[in-house]
């Protein structure tokens, strides 16, 4: 596993743990606790993105001041890169 | 609408090819317990169904179903990537190789292309709720049976995060049953269909 995929890694563990929260709170949307969680988890999230998509280009189509060359590289989320 | 990510909801990344397991596991590409009836299922519901909560669980666990088909494309594409045509005759996917080459494209195990008659919209929260709790646990099933046929560990792990994802929907689709229930007439749950009867509503 490289540096971009291990930091990848990271950042799909913690917005799981979002994503999770978030459909739990569709059937309890007054639970106080998940919604801490989620507010806690969500300040690691930006700030892992901010070092993921400074260092190898945006992770979403919506981002203005992208890097267009960078997100027209590879590698595609379904390639399997080269250890390196 | 909907935003791309770069990026798989749950890293893939195999090492080996293997014809033979990618044959059975386009199933959940496809197939009629697959990623992609389970995606358009939901976000199909959604527009007629009247509760606020069970909107959100369509649309949220629809969405994370195209997450999910996408990491089954994936598994496909590495397991097919860079296969001899001598692993593609031994593996048995000379049938899918012919018409397919090693793309990528939404069928069943056995050949099937993906049919919408696999997936229901019956316009009827019960029913449908119901199907959606069904389609989890085939879902499962399919997955429990895919991991019968391999001891490929980069296999076995994006697998079992799917099975897994599917015994968390049913949980929440359960939860969105109790709580369609709940607004229901709780002598005669069937007495009117709130998704048409709209002025019959008990609460």
């Amino acid at each position: 596993m490289n540096e971009r995929e291990r930091l990848l890694k990271r950042i799909a563990a913690i917005d799981f743990a979002m994503i999770e929260l978030h459909l739990y709170m569709d059937s309890h949307p007054n639970d106080k606790e998940a919604a801490a969680k989620t507010d806690e988890y969500a300040v690691k999230s930006r700030a892992l993105r901010k070092e993921f998509e400074d260092k190898y280009g945006p992770l979403t189509s919506m981002q203005m001041e992208a890097n267009r060359w960078a997100w027209i590289s590879d590698p595609w989320p379904w390639d399997n890169e080269e250890e390196g | 609408m909907w935003i791309y990510e770069k990026r798989l909801e749950y890293p893939v990344k195999i090492s080996k090819p293997n014809a033979q397991l990618a044959k059975v596991i386009i199933t959940q590409y496809g197939g009629p317990d697959g990623e992609l009836g389970a995606s358009l299922r939901y976000l199909s519901q959604r527009y007629s169904m009247p509760y606020p909560e069970l909107k959100a669980i369509l649309t949220d666990i629809g969405t994370e179903e195209l997450a999910h088909l996408e990491m089954i494309g994936a598994i496909v594409h590495q397991l097919t990537k860079d296969l001899t045509m001598d692993e593609i005759k031994k593996g048995g996917f000379d049938a899918y190789f012919v018409d397919h080459t090693t793309g990528v494209y939404p069928s069943a195990a056995n050949g099937t292309p993906y049919n919408a008659f696999s997936m229901a919209v019956k316009g009827d929260v019960i029913t449908d709720i119901h199907e959606d709790m069904a389609a989890e646990q085939k879902a499962r099933t399919t997955y429990d049976n895919i991991l019968r046929f391999t001891d490929d560990p980069d296999v076995k792990d994006a697998i079992r995060f799917l099975r897994e994802r599917e015994v968390v929907h049913y949980q929440r689709f359960g939860e969105g049953l109790r709580i369609a229930t709940d607004k229901l007439d709780s002598k005669n749950f069937y007495a009117f269909n709130p998704e048409f009867d709209r002025n019959c509503k008990n609460k």
